[in-house]
Protein backbone atom coordinates (compact mmCIF):
# COMPACT_ATOMS: atom_id res chain seq x y z
CA UNK A 1 0.00 0.00 0.00
CA UNK A 2 3.06 2.83 -0.11
CA UNK A 3 2.37 2.71 -3.24
CA UNK A 4 -0.99 5.16 -2.82
CA UNK A 5 -0.75 8.28 -3.72
CA UNK A 6 -0.06 11.11 -0.65
CA UNK A 7 -3.44 12.80 -1.01
CA UNK A 8 -4.67 9.91 0.58
CA UNK A 9 -1.42 8.78 2.69
CA UNK A 10 -1.14 12.17 3.93
CA UNK A 11 -4.84 12.96 5.78
CA UNK A 12 -4.19 9.43 7.38
CA UNK A 13 -0.88 9.56 8.66
CA UNK A 14 -1.56 13.83 9.85
CA UNK A 15 -4.56 11.86 12.00
CA UNK A 16 -2.17 9.45 12.99
CA UNK A 17 0.20 11.55 14.81
CA UNK A 18 -2.36 13.65 16.37
CA UNK A 19 -4.58 11.02 17.60
CA UNK A 20 -1.35 9.44 19.00
CA UNK A 21 -0.85 12.67 20.72
CA UNK A 22 -3.55 13.60 22.11
CA UNK A 23 -4.87 10.36 23.35
CA UNK A 24 -1.63 10.17 24.91
CA UNK A 25 -1.52 12.96 26.65
CA UNK A 26 -4.95 12.67 27.98
CA UNK A 27 -3.68 8.54 28.94
CA UNK A 28 -1.21 10.24 31.61
CA UNK A 29 -4.33 11.47 33.61
CA UNK A 30 -6.54 7.97 32.83
CA UNK A 31 -3.14 5.42 33.87
CA UNK A 32 -2.29 7.64 36.93
CA UNK A 33 -5.91 8.36 38.37
CA UNK A 34 -7.01 4.84 37.41
CA UNK A 35 -9.41 5.94 35.38
CA UNK A 36 -8.86 3.01 32.69
CA UNK A 37 -12.33 1.56 32.84
CA UNK A 38 -13.92 4.99 32.40
CA UNK A 39 -12.22 5.78 28.96
CA UNK A 40 -12.82 1.64 27.99
CA UNK A 41 -16.35 2.18 28.49
CA UNK A 42 -16.85 6.01 27.19
CA UNK A 43 -14.81 4.44 23.83
CA UNK A 44 -17.25 1.77 23.15
CA UNK A 45 -19.86 4.61 24.10
CA UNK A 46 -18.57 6.49 20.75
CA UNK A 47 -18.37 3.40 18.70
CA UNK A 48 -22.00 2.82 19.57
CA UNK A 49 -23.07 6.84 18.72
CA UNK A 50 -20.86 6.67 16.01
CA UNK A 51 -22.61 3.59 14.09
CA UNK A 52 -25.75 5.56 15.18
CA UNK A 53 -25.15 8.01 13.51
CA UNK A 54 -23.94 5.75 10.23
CA UNK A 55 -27.83 4.61 10.42
CA UNK A 56 -29.69 7.35 10.39
CA UNK A 57 -27.42 9.20 7.85
CA UNK A 58 -28.69 12.81 8.78
CA UNK A 59 -25.05 14.21 10.42
CA UNK A 60 -21.64 12.90 10.39
CA UNK A 61 -21.24 10.03 12.39
CA UNK A 62 -18.37 11.72 14.49
CA UNK A 63 -21.25 14.20 16.03
CA UNK A 64 -23.04 11.22 17.15
CA UNK A 65 -20.04 9.61 19.04
CA UNK A 66 -18.93 12.82 20.72
CA UNK A 67 -22.23 13.13 21.97
CA UNK A 68 -22.34 9.31 23.11
CA UNK A 69 -18.94 9.39 24.99
CA UNK A 70 -20.25 12.83 26.56
CA UNK A 71 -23.00 11.02 28.07
CA UNK A 72 -21.14 8.25 28.99
CA UNK A 73 -19.01 10.74 30.65
CA UNK A 74 -21.32 12.49 32.16
CA UNK A 75 -23.57 9.22 33.42
CA UNK A 76 -20.34 7.03 34.05
CA UNK A 77 -18.62 9.86 35.99
CA UNK A 78 -20.82 10.53 39.18
CA UNK A 79 -21.83 6.96 39.99
CA UNK A 80 -17.44 6.03 40.06
CA UNK A 81 -17.01 9.62 41.74
CA UNK A 82 -19.22 8.79 44.77
CA UNK A 83 -18.00 5.14 44.81
CA UNK A 84 -21.39 3.82 44.24
CA UNK A 85 -20.60 1.41 41.66
CA UNK A 86 -17.65 0.20 41.81
CA UNK A 87 -16.06 0.87 37.99
CA UNK A 88 -15.85 -3.05 36.91
CA UNK A 89 -19.59 -3.15 37.41
CA UNK A 90 -19.56 -0.54 35.25
CA UNK A 91 -17.55 -1.68 32.39
CA UNK A 92 -19.16 -5.00 32.86
CA UNK A 93 -22.90 -3.03 32.27
CA UNK A 94 -21.61 -0.93 29.71
CA UNK A 95 -19.86 -2.98 27.55
CA UNK A 96 -22.47 -5.65 26.15
CA UNK A 97 -24.64 -2.55 26.14
CA UNK A 98 -22.55 -0.18 23.99
CA UNK A 99 -21.00 -3.09 21.27
CA UNK A 100 -24.47 -4.76 21.43
CA UNK A 101 -25.83 -1.13 20.37
CA UNK A 102 -23.22 -0.84 18.19
CA UNK A 103 -23.68 -3.87 15.93
CA UNK A 104 -27.21 -3.11 15.75
CA UNK A 105 -26.66 0.14 14.34
CA UNK A 106 -23.82 -1.12 12.29
CA UNK A 107 -26.68 -4.11 10.93
CA UNK A 108 -28.76 -1.60 10.41
CA UNK A 109 -27.03 1.26 8.32
CA UNK A 110 -27.49 1.44 4.73
CA UNK A 111 -23.98 1.03 3.92
CA UNK A 112 -23.63 -2.43 6.50
CA UNK A 113 -21.51 -5.58 5.37
CA UNK A 114 -17.91 -6.67 5.62
CA UNK A 115 -15.33 -4.16 4.55
CA UNK A 116 -18.07 -1.31 4.50
CA UNK A 117 -17.25 1.67 6.08
CA UNK A 118 -19.48 1.04 9.10
CA UNK A 119 -17.11 -1.70 10.18
CA UNK A 120 -13.85 0.83 10.25
CA UNK A 121 -15.83 1.86 13.50
CA UNK A 122 -14.62 -0.96 14.62
CA UNK A 123 -10.49 -1.28 13.46
CA UNK A 124 -10.23 1.94 12.51
CA UNK A 125 -9.17 2.16 8.55
CA UNK A 126 -5.95 3.27 6.50
CA UNK A 127 -8.43 5.58 3.90
CA UNK A 128 -11.35 6.37 6.34
CA UNK A 129 -10.01 9.75 7.31
CA UNK A 130 -10.27 13.00 5.37
CA UNK A 131 -8.71 16.34 5.71
CA UNK A 132 -11.73 17.36 7.03
CA UNK A 133 -11.49 15.43 9.85
CA UNK A 134 -7.68 16.23 10.32
CA UNK A 135 -9.06 19.44 10.77
CA UNK A 136 -11.28 18.47 13.83
CA UNK A 137 -8.32 16.53 14.93
CA UNK A 138 -6.42 19.80 15.01
CA UNK A 139 -9.06 21.76 16.38
CA UNK A 140 -9.42 18.97 18.91
CA UNK A 141 -5.55 18.60 19.71
CA UNK A 142 -5.71 22.77 19.84
CA UNK A 143 -8.71 22.82 22.67
CA UNK A 144 -7.23 20.44 24.88
CA UNK A 145 -3.89 22.47 25.08
CA UNK A 146 -5.80 25.18 26.24
CA UNK A 147 -7.82 22.95 28.43
CA UNK A 148 -4.37 21.66 30.00
CA UNK A 149 -3.14 25.33 30.63
CA UNK A 150 -5.91 26.82 31.62
CA UNK A 151 -6.63 23.96 34.73
CA UNK A 152 -3.36 22.71 34.44
CA UNK A 153 -2.99 23.37 38.45
CA UNK A 154 -6.13 21.69 38.86
CA UNK A 155 -5.01 18.95 36.69
CA UNK A 156 -1.74 18.49 38.54
CA UNK A 157 -2.65 18.27 42.17
CA UNK A 158 -5.11 15.79 40.76
CA UNK A 159 -2.32 13.53 39.68
CA UNK A 160 -0.49 14.21 43.19
CA UNK A 161 -3.66 12.84 45.12
CA UNK A 162 -7.41 13.95 44.68
CA UNK A 163 -8.31 14.18 48.61
CA UNK A 164 -4.87 16.04 49.49
CA UNK A 165 -5.84 19.00 46.11
CA UNK A 166 -9.48 19.19 47.63
CA UNK A 167 -8.98 19.62 51.06
CA UNK A 168 -6.16 22.04 49.83
CA UNK A 169 -8.70 24.45 48.10
CA UNK A 170 -8.52 23.25 44.44
CA UNK A 171 -11.41 22.67 43.13
CA UNK A 172 -10.85 19.01 42.53
CA UNK A 173 -14.39 17.69 41.42
CA UNK A 174 -14.60 20.31 38.25
CA UNK A 175 -11.11 19.50 37.48
CA UNK A 176 -12.32 15.91 37.15
CA UNK A 177 -15.18 16.36 34.94
CA UNK A 178 -13.40 18.88 32.92
CA UNK A 179 -10.92 15.76 32.58
CA UNK A 180 -13.84 13.10 31.67
CA UNK A 181 -15.25 15.51 28.67
CA UNK A 182 -11.88 15.86 27.36
CA UNK A 183 -11.70 11.85 27.54
CA UNK A 184 -14.83 11.77 26.25
CA UNK A 185 -14.53 14.23 23.09
CA UNK A 186 -11.00 13.03 22.60
CA UNK A 187 -12.27 9.03 22.13
CA UNK A 188 -15.00 10.45 19.99
CA UNK A 189 -12.65 12.61 17.42
CA UNK A 190 -10.11 9.34 17.12
CA UNK A 191 -12.36 6.52 16.70
CA UNK A 192 -11.72 7.53 12.52
CA UNK A 193 -8.41 6.59 13.19
CA UNK A 194 -7.82 3.34 15.66
CA UNK A 195 -11.40 2.18 16.13
CA UNK A 196 -13.54 2.11 18.64
CA UNK A 197 -11.79 -1.51 19.67
CA UNK A 198 -8.63 0.17 20.21
CA UNK A 199 -8.83 3.22 20.79
CA UNK A 200 -8.23 2.15 24.23
CA UNK A 201 -4.32 0.77 23.49
CA UNK A 202 -2.83 4.11 22.42
CA UNK A 203 -4.60 5.82 25.66
CA UNK A 204 -3.11 3.70 28.09
CA UNK A 205 -0.13 2.18 26.39
CA UNK A 206 1.86 4.89 25.70
CA UNK A 207 1.47 7.00 29.27
CA UNK A 208 1.77 3.43 30.87
CA UNK A 209 5.08 3.44 28.89
CA UNK A 210 5.94 6.87 29.86
CA UNK A 211 5.81 6.73 33.44
CA UNK A 212 7.77 4.04 33.39
CA UNK A 213 11.01 6.03 32.46
CA UNK A 214 10.60 9.10 34.57
CA UNK A 215 9.58 9.75 38.33
CA UNK A 216 8.74 13.47 37.37
CA UNK A 217 5.66 13.96 36.33
CA UNK A 218 6.09 16.97 34.67
CA UNK A 219 8.77 14.84 32.18
CA UNK A 220 5.99 12.31 32.09
CA UNK A 221 3.12 14.46 30.42
CA UNK A 222 5.84 15.47 27.59
CA UNK A 223 7.65 11.82 27.19
CA UNK A 224 3.85 10.43 26.97
CA UNK A 225 2.22 12.08 23.80
CA UNK A 226 6.06 11.69 22.17
CA UNK A 227 5.41 7.80 22.38
CA UNK A 228 1.96 7.82 21.24
CA UNK A 229 3.08 9.72 18.54
CA UNK A 230 5.68 7.36 17.47
CA UNK A 231 3.34 4.50 18.38
CA UNK A 232 1.00 6.11 16.05
CA UNK A 233 3.91 6.34 13.05
CA UNK A 234 5.23 3.25 13.51
CA UNK A 235 1.62 1.76 13.25
CA UNK A 236 0.95 3.43 10.28
CA UNK A 237 3.95 2.35 8.49
CA UNK A 238 3.17 -1.19 9.80
CA UNK A 239 -0.48 -0.61 8.04
CA UNK A 240 0.67 0.53 4.56
CA UNK A 241 3.48 -1.98 4.38
CA UNK A 242 2.19 -4.76 5.68
CA UNK A 243 -1.87 -4.13 4.70
CA UNK A 244 -2.75 -4.24 8.50
CA UNK A 245 -5.93 -2.58 9.74
CA UNK A 246 -4.51 0.51 11.09
CA UNK A 247 -6.11 0.24 14.72
CA UNK A 248 -4.69 -2.70 15.41
CA UNK A 249 -1.30 -1.68 13.67
CA UNK A 250 -1.18 1.08 16.06
CA UNK A 251 -2.21 -1.02 18.80
CA UNK A 252 0.49 -3.67 18.34
CA UNK A 253 3.35 -0.85 18.20
CA UNK A 254 2.00 0.80 21.27
CA UNK A 255 2.16 -2.67 22.90
CA UNK A 256 5.74 -3.19 21.74
CA UNK A 257 6.92 0.09 23.09
CA UNK A 258 5.01 -0.58 26.44
CA UNK A 259 6.62 -4.28 26.89
CA UNK A 260 10.23 -2.49 25.79
CA UNK A 261 9.72 0.67 28.59
CA UNK A 262 8.90 -2.23 30.76
CA UNK A 263 12.28 -4.46 29.82
CA UNK A 264 14.21 -1.48 29.82
CA UNK A 265 13.02 1.02 32.95
CA UNK A 266 15.82 2.23 34.85
CA UNK A 267 13.00 2.11 37.51
CA UNK A 268 12.89 -1.91 37.25
CA UNK A 269 16.89 -1.65 37.13
CA UNK A 270 17.02 0.20 40.24
CA UNK A 271 14.54 -2.17 42.27
CA UNK A 272 16.49 -5.79 40.62
CA UNK A 273 19.67 -3.53 42.23
CA UNK A 274 18.14 -3.24 45.46
CA UNK B 1 -11.37 38.42 73.38
CA UNK B 2 -10.83 34.71 72.81
CA UNK B 3 -12.37 34.37 68.93
CA UNK B 4 -13.52 30.83 67.93
CA UNK B 5 -11.41 29.49 64.74
CA UNK B 6 -13.75 26.69 64.83
CA UNK B 7 -16.91 26.18 66.00
CA UNK B 8 -19.40 23.21 65.76
CA UNK B 9 -22.64 23.20 66.73
CA UNK B 10 -24.26 20.07 67.27
CA UNK B 11 -22.99 18.27 64.41
CA UNK B 12 -24.39 15.12 62.71
CA UNK B 13 -22.33 13.51 60.11
CA UNK B 14 -22.64 9.62 58.28
CA UNK B 15 -20.60 8.35 55.46
CA UNK B 16 -22.58 7.45 52.17
CA UNK B 17 -23.31 4.01 52.89
CA UNK B 18 -23.74 3.69 56.55
CA UNK B 19 -26.67 3.62 58.21
CA UNK B 20 -25.19 5.07 61.73
CA UNK B 21 -23.57 8.53 62.33
CA UNK B 22 -20.46 9.04 62.72
CA UNK B 23 -21.02 12.36 64.92
CA UNK B 24 -23.59 12.38 67.00
CA UNK B 25 -24.41 16.14 67.80
CA UNK B 26 -21.14 16.97 68.99
CA UNK B 27 -20.63 20.75 69.80
CA UNK B 28 -17.03 22.32 70.28
CA UNK B 29 -15.40 25.46 70.12
CA UNK B 30 -10.94 25.80 69.23
CA UNK B 31 -9.92 29.15 70.40
CA UNK B 32 -7.67 30.98 68.03
CA UNK B 33 -3.94 29.98 68.43
CA UNK B 34 -5.07 26.66 70.48
CA UNK B 35 -3.90 23.44 70.19
CA UNK B 36 -6.39 20.66 70.63
CA UNK B 37 -5.97 16.71 70.76
CA UNK B 38 -8.82 14.75 69.79
CA UNK B 39 -8.57 11.50 71.45
CA UNK B 40 -10.54 8.39 71.24
CA UNK B 41 -10.42 4.49 70.22
CA UNK B 42 -11.10 3.40 66.61
CA UNK B 43 -14.44 4.51 65.15
CA UNK B 44 -15.00 6.83 67.60
CA UNK B 45 -14.93 9.95 64.65
CA UNK B 46 -11.85 11.76 65.44
CA UNK B 47 -10.94 11.29 61.56
CA UNK B 48 -14.33 12.61 61.07
CA UNK B 49 -14.11 15.55 62.91
CA UNK B 50 -11.08 16.75 60.98
CA UNK B 51 -13.32 15.92 57.55
CA UNK B 52 -16.29 17.84 58.42
CA UNK B 53 -14.29 20.88 59.71
CA UNK B 54 -12.90 21.85 56.62
CA UNK B 55 -15.77 20.44 54.40
CA UNK B 56 -14.41 16.84 53.34
CA UNK B 57 -17.68 15.18 54.48
CA UNK B 58 -20.73 17.57 54.53
CA UNK B 59 -22.68 17.61 57.72
CA UNK B 60 -26.39 16.20 57.63
CA UNK B 61 -27.25 18.49 60.46
CA UNK B 62 -26.05 21.40 62.40
CA UNK B 63 -23.70 23.82 62.06
CA UNK B 64 -19.70 24.37 61.08
CA UNK B 65 -18.39 27.52 61.22
CA UNK B 66 -14.43 27.84 60.27
CA UNK B 67 -12.12 30.97 60.27
CA UNK B 68 -15.61 33.31 60.40
CA UNK B 69 -17.20 31.10 57.38
CA UNK B 70 -19.83 28.45 56.95
CA UNK B 71 -18.14 25.45 55.78
CA UNK B 72 -19.71 23.78 52.70
CA UNK B 73 -18.21 21.43 49.64
CA UNK B 74 -17.60 24.32 47.92
CA UNK B 75 -15.82 26.16 50.51
CA UNK B 76 -12.41 26.15 48.03
CA UNK B 77 -11.23 29.67 48.82
CA UNK B 78 -11.63 28.79 52.99
CA UNK B 79 -9.87 25.37 52.27
CA UNK B 80 -6.71 26.90 50.79
CA UNK B 81 -5.81 28.17 54.56
CA UNK B 82 -6.45 25.16 56.09
CA UNK B 83 -3.84 22.94 55.93
CA UNK B 84 -4.69 19.16 56.06
CA UNK B 85 -2.63 15.71 56.99
CA UNK B 86 -4.34 13.19 56.32
CA UNK B 87 -4.24 9.59 58.35
CA UNK B 88 -1.92 7.64 56.78
CA UNK B 89 -0.80 9.08 53.49
CA UNK B 90 2.06 7.67 52.36
CA UNK B 91 3.57 7.82 49.14
CA UNK B 92 4.07 4.60 47.28
CA UNK B 93 7.97 4.10 45.68
CA UNK B 94 7.11 4.75 42.01
CA UNK B 95 4.68 8.44 42.52
CA UNK B 96 5.86 10.13 39.75
CA UNK B 97 6.26 12.91 42.07
CA UNK B 98 9.52 15.30 43.09
CA UNK B 99 9.56 16.70 46.81
CA UNK B 100 8.98 20.23 45.63
CA UNK B 101 5.97 19.57 43.22
CA UNK B 102 4.35 17.86 45.83
CA UNK B 103 4.95 20.91 48.45
CA UNK B 104 3.76 23.94 45.22
CA UNK B 105 0.90 21.89 44.72
CA UNK B 106 -0.39 22.80 48.63
CA UNK B 107 -0.41 26.49 47.18
CA UNK B 108 -2.90 25.98 44.02
CA UNK B 109 -5.81 26.60 46.13
CA UNK B 110 -4.45 30.30 47.61
CA UNK B 111 -2.82 31.48 43.55
CA UNK B 112 -6.74 30.67 42.40
CA UNK B 113 -8.05 29.68 39.14
CA UNK B 114 -6.84 30.77 35.88
CA UNK B 115 -3.24 31.54 37.36
CA UNK B 116 0.29 29.99 37.18
CA UNK B 117 2.46 29.89 39.99
CA UNK B 118 4.82 32.71 40.27
CA UNK B 119 8.40 33.04 41.83
CA UNK B 120 7.06 34.09 44.89
CA UNK B 121 5.26 30.15 45.27
CA UNK B 122 8.56 28.80 44.28
CA UNK B 123 10.36 31.29 47.27
CA UNK B 124 7.60 29.62 49.69
CA UNK B 125 8.35 26.11 49.00
CA UNK B 126 12.11 27.07 49.29
CA UNK B 127 11.38 28.53 52.69
CA UNK B 128 8.71 25.87 54.02
CA UNK B 129 11.14 22.63 53.07
CA UNK B 130 13.73 24.94 54.90
CA UNK B 131 11.80 24.68 58.42
CA UNK B 132 11.08 21.25 58.11
CA UNK B 133 14.70 20.30 57.32
CA UNK B 134 13.70 18.82 53.84
CA UNK B 135 15.94 21.38 51.32
CA UNK B 136 18.12 18.47 50.70
CA UNK B 137 15.34 16.35 48.99
CA UNK B 138 13.48 18.93 47.47
CA UNK B 139 14.44 17.20 43.69
CA UNK B 140 14.17 13.67 45.27
CA UNK B 141 10.70 11.47 43.97
CA UNK B 142 8.61 11.55 47.10
CA UNK B 143 8.09 8.18 46.95
CA UNK B 144 11.84 7.29 47.43
CA UNK B 145 11.27 9.29 50.99
CA UNK B 146 11.05 7.03 54.28
CA UNK B 147 7.55 7.60 56.07
CA UNK B 148 9.10 10.34 58.45
CA UNK B 149 10.11 12.11 55.45
CA UNK B 150 7.05 12.18 53.24
CA UNK B 151 5.71 13.44 56.89
CA UNK B 152 7.76 16.06 57.54
CA UNK B 153 6.76 17.00 53.43
CA UNK B 154 3.33 17.12 54.41
CA UNK B 155 4.09 19.32 57.24
CA UNK B 156 5.69 21.87 54.84
CA UNK B 157 2.81 21.98 52.61
CA UNK B 158 1.36 23.13 55.62
CA UNK B 159 3.98 25.84 55.69
CA UNK B 160 3.99 26.35 52.12
CA UNK B 161 0.17 27.09 52.36
CA UNK B 162 0.45 29.92 54.68
CA UNK B 163 -2.31 28.13 56.92
CA UNK B 164 -4.57 29.80 59.43
CA UNK B 165 -5.45 25.54 60.67
CA UNK B 166 -3.61 22.78 61.17
CA UNK B 167 -5.57 19.70 61.02
CA UNK B 168 -3.35 16.81 61.64
CA UNK B 169 -4.73 13.28 61.66
CA UNK B 170 -2.73 10.92 63.62
CA UNK B 171 0.71 12.71 61.79
CA UNK B 172 2.93 10.85 64.05
CA UNK B 173 1.58 7.09 63.33
CA UNK B 174 3.57 4.06 62.44
CA UNK B 175 6.69 6.37 63.02
CA UNK B 176 9.91 5.52 64.93
CA UNK B 177 10.83 7.22 68.24
CA UNK B 178 13.01 9.68 67.00
CA UNK B 179 10.29 10.58 63.92
CA UNK B 180 7.72 11.15 66.53
CA UNK B 181 9.58 13.66 68.36
CA UNK B 182 10.80 15.30 65.18
CA UNK B 183 7.53 15.85 64.01
CA UNK B 184 6.12 16.97 67.13
CA UNK B 185 8.80 19.35 66.97
CA UNK B 186 7.73 20.97 63.80
CA UNK B 187 4.73 21.29 64.68
CA UNK B 188 5.18 23.04 67.36
CA UNK B 189 7.71 25.46 65.23
CA UNK B 190 5.29 25.30 62.73
CA UNK B 191 2.01 26.23 64.95
CA UNK B 192 4.41 29.51 66.02
CA UNK B 193 6.14 30.81 62.45
CA UNK B 194 2.62 30.53 61.70
CA UNK B 195 0.51 31.95 64.44
CA UNK B 196 -1.56 29.07 63.71
CA UNK B 197 -4.54 26.94 65.70
CA UNK B 198 -4.17 23.52 65.30
CA UNK B 199 -6.54 20.28 65.42
CA UNK B 200 -4.23 16.94 66.58
CA UNK B 201 -5.77 13.70 66.22
CA UNK B 202 -4.35 10.87 68.00
CA UNK B 203 -5.17 7.52 69.66
CA UNK B 204 -1.66 7.62 71.46
CA UNK B 205 -0.05 9.37 73.61
CA UNK B 206 3.15 11.29 72.76
CA UNK B 207 4.45 14.57 73.04
CA UNK B 208 1.93 15.67 70.30
CA UNK B 209 -0.70 15.60 72.66
CA UNK B 210 1.34 16.44 75.66
CA UNK B 211 2.06 19.82 73.84
CA UNK B 212 -1.69 20.25 73.39
CA UNK B 213 -3.16 22.89 75.44
CA UNK B 214 -6.67 20.93 75.82
CA UNK B 215 -7.98 17.72 74.70
CA UNK B 216 -11.65 16.05 73.87
CA UNK B 217 -11.91 12.71 74.35
CA UNK B 218 -14.64 11.29 71.52
CA UNK B 219 -16.40 8.04 71.65
CA UNK B 220 -19.12 6.70 69.26
CA UNK B 221 -19.20 9.57 67.59
CA UNK B 222 -19.99 11.81 70.73
CA UNK B 223 -17.58 13.87 73.77
CA UNK B 224 -16.79 11.58 75.74
CA UNK B 225 -14.58 13.84 78.22
CA UNK B 226 -12.87 16.98 77.85
CA UNK B 227 -9.76 18.77 79.82
CA UNK B 228 -10.73 21.39 82.67
CA UNK B 229 -9.32 24.39 80.71
CA UNK B 230 -11.38 27.40 79.98
CA UNK B 231 -13.14 26.69 77.02
CA UNK B 232 -16.74 26.96 75.19
CA UNK B 233 -17.41 23.44 74.71
CA UNK B 234 -20.17 21.46 75.25
CA UNK B 235 -20.44 17.32 74.11
CA UNK B 236 -23.48 15.79 73.87
CA UNK B 237 -23.28 12.75 75.97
Amino acid sequence: MFGLPWHIILPTLLGSLLVGAICSALGTFVVRMNLSSLGFAMSHAAFAGAALGLMISVVDPIWMAILFALVAAAVLGPMTDASRLHVDTIVGATFPLTMALGLIFIHKAPSSGIGSGALSLLWGSVLGVTMDQVVLLAAVAAFLVLVLFLFGKEFFALLLDRKLATASGVDARRAFYVLLFMVAIVVAVSLRVTGGLLIYALMVLPASAAFQWAYDIKKILLLAPALGILSSLAGFLLSLGADLPIGASIALSSAAIFFASILLSPKRRRIIAS
Amino acid sequence: MDESVVSLANVWAVYEGERHATLNGVTMNVLQGEQVAVTGPNGAGKTTILEVINGLLPITSGSVRVLGDEVTRDSHRLRSRIAYVPQSLFFAPDTPFLVRDVVIAARFGRIGRWRLPASSDRQQVDIALEAVGMTFAARRPIGRLSGGQQRKVLLARAVAQEASLLLLDEPTANLDPTSKGEVADLVADIRTTLSATSIVVSHESGPLLSASDRSVALDGGTIASMSNKDLSLAGAI
